[in-house]
């Protein structure tokens, strides 16, 4: 029994496309029948989110995008990422699931004092995909907090949060002082919130990791996204309680990823 | 009949069939409630007036064989009872998808034909599951699929999208790297011979000795080529016939854009740079994948050789002033697994170390 003589072409699609990106890649190598169903628009559509043209439609991507055919697209959103929701936040699909990443910018985010300059200020930085980030130049009292609607992300998916950002040279005020970070989906209960140093003297473990694109990251918590979609995930960022200057910070954005099920 | 054996005629002879023909003739009635839980039978009946009686049973489509029919039968007399639970209508679905592959494919096409789509998609789903995971050579075997796409091809995969000339070039240039990576392999079979004895088992000395072909050789190749991997590291060319044949087997879509950059990299230092050839094997080693035993076709006819040489160094000139930024990009994504840095050690063989972070 060959299965290309015993299925319709259509009924393969849709078997393609319930299994995963990666799949669908492989059994393209498959034979000239495979190949040609598995790189087809009819399957690579199901990888991608279902509003995939609201959100490139709003995005400042050309409209040219949409006209790819689709497993292009789906590629071009892995490893290209487009600036939605007016260049506040910046969206890509991990490619092993096709599910929804985002980074909040810092636009996006309340920052207190953000638009006082002589606690803040917003630069330019090439290394960012955002138009600005902000710099901090001196606060006794730090706080960064940022929400989301649920319904912005993938369903069904375990999300980690992530604080995105540097610090320059002229800084003062992370080395000693730990900060807390808290992610919790508004109406539940306040998840746990950690206790990080941003800045540890060299003897001390590095919490921060250092990214692909030269920023630091560090986790400040996970969430799941069920199916119930009205409610808001809520992150923040805090040192309020030792009223020391602090300098030097640089926010790019909270980045919400997918996480994996597996370490593929 | 008496009034008598009126009164006594059972329930069930008051239903009413609906009549169906398969395609090798055979007919047969079937409950109406059953029946008409296949919206196709349901549109026969409705719209047609068909299947009321022997003579005008509903022809079922060429794809519904009396097995099939009888499968999907009882899947629409357990679901059309309207009384049941989900909890019960899945533990029915599970123990009923429970079949040989074979069936399953036969009744996706039967239940596809039906229009029955909450059948289709349970099959669906219990195909989808045999195959995710697995590579194109298991998949090839569970589904009996020929191998019948070119190497050429299966290095193609942006073909039948963008038909963007450079992409050409590259496969022209992949073809021509995979001739000599055949050459070379020949060679190094013979050189390696001596050290890969020691690994191999005494049954599999036994076997060689005694002439049989079969798994030896199968294991004679895989740890040559294993070998081979890590002694070429000098070699520029071959670390690009590396990227290629690994290329060969890994998911086409994913790491297309790697492997176009694993190539122009190479071509790069062939041209000028050396400081890539590490870049490049990360990608190669970060790969995982299964080593096809089989043979290595090539497409290139020998009368174009000189054409495509010179295309080639063409492209590579072209390569050099266009691509830099973009592969480098392309090259920061190309990390899945634990990325693995190689560098030389003094006698200039390769030492392995872990990458300390990922992305």
């Amino acid at each position: 029994m060959e299965i290309t003589k015993v299925l319709p072409d259509d009924c393969i699609s849709l078997i393609i496309s319930l299994t995963s990106p990666r799949d669908a890649c492989r059994l393209a190598l498959l034979s000239h029948a495979f190949n040609s169903i598995a790189d087809s628009n009819a399957v690579w559509q199901m990888f991608l989110p279902l509003d995939y043209i609201h959100i490139i439609s709003n995005s400042s991507s050309p409209p040219s995008l949409l006209s790819l055919p689709k497993k292009d697209l789906y590629s071009t959103l892995c490893y290209h990422p487009i600036l939605t929701h007016n260049g506040d936040m910046k969206f890509q699909l991990e490619k092993e699931s096709g599910k929804k990443w985002y980074m909040v910018g810092a636009r996006a985010l309340s920052i207190q004092w953000v638009d006082t300059p002589r606690h803040w200020t917003w630069i330019s930085l090439p290394d960012s995909r955002f138009c600005r980030v902000a710099k901090l130049k001196n606060v006794g009292r730090l706080e960064i907090k940022g929400k989301v609607k649920l319904n912005t992300l993938s369903s069904n998916t375990n999300y980690e949060a992530y604080f995105v950002f540097k610090l320059v040279r002229d800084r003062y005020g992370f080395r000693h002082t730990p900060v807390e970070l808290d992610v919790s989906i508004e109406g539940t209960a306040a998840g746990e919130v950690r206790s990080v140093i941003l800045d540890p003297p060299r003897n001390m473990p590095q919490q921060a990791k250092e990214r692909v694109d030269g920023w630091l990251e560090i986790e400040m918590g996970e969430f799941f996204n069920g199916f119930e979609n009205d409610r808001t995930v809520e992150f923040s960022l805090r040192e309020d309680h030792d009223d020391q200057p602090k300098r030097g910070l640089i926010v790019q954005g909270i980045e919400l990823r997918p996480k994996h099920k597996n370490n593929r | 009949m008496s009034e008598v054996d009126m009164a006594v005629i059972k329930p069930e002879m008051m239903k009413s069939y609906i009549w169906l023909q398969t395609a090798d003739g055979s007919i047969q009635q079937v409950e109406q409630e059953v029946a008409m839980f296949c919206p196709m039978i349901c549109h026969e009946v409705i719209q047609k007036g068909m299947g009321s009686s022997k003579n005008y049973a509903i022809s079922l489509p060429q794809r519904v064989n009396p097995a099939m029919l009888s499968l999907i039968l009882d899947y629409c007399r357990f679901h059309q009872v309207p009384g049941r639970s989900n909890k019960e209508r899945k533990s029915f679905d599970e123990k009923f998808i429970r079949m040989d592959t074979k069936r399953l494919c036969e009744l996706t096409s039967a239940a596809d034909s039906l229009q029955l789509k909450p059948l289709v998609d349970l099959t669906s789903r219990a195909l989808a599951r045999i195959i995710e995971g697995k590579s194109p050579e298991e998949i090839r075997e569970i589904f009996h699929l020929p191998d019948d796409l070119t190497e050429e091809e299966k290095l193609e995969p942006l073909k039948n999208t963008t038909d963007d000339p450079r992409i050409r070039l590259l496969n022209r240039l992949y073809a021509k790297k995979r001739k000599e990576l055949k050459e070379r392999q020949k060679l190094k079979n013979i050189e390696v011979e001596e050290e890969r004895v020691d690994d191999r088992s005494v049954d599999d000395l036994l076997s060689f000795i005694n002439g049989d072909n079969g798994d030896s050789k199968g294991i004679k190749n895989s740890k040559s080529k294993k070998k081979n991997r890590r002694r070429k590291d000098q070699q520029k060319n071959t670390s690009a016939n590396e990227a290629i044949k690994n290329h060969n087997k890994e998911p086409n879509g994913l790491n297309q854009v790697c492997c176009s950059a694993e190539v122009g990299q190479t071509v790069r230092a062939g041209v000028g740079a050396t400081s890539n050839l590490h870049d490049v094997e990360d990608d190669i080693f970060d790969n995982k994948n299964e080593l096809d035993d089989g043979d290595i076709d090539d497409e290139i006819d020998p009368a174009l050789k000189e054409k495509i040489d010179r295309e080639v160094e063409d492209f590579a000139r072209r390569l050099n002033s266009d691509w830099p930024e973009r592969m480098q990009e392309i090259l920061s994504f190309g990390h899945e697994r634990k990325p693995v840095h190689f560098s030389l050690n003094g006698n200039d063989s390769l030492r392995r170390y872990a990458n300390s972070e990922q992305r």
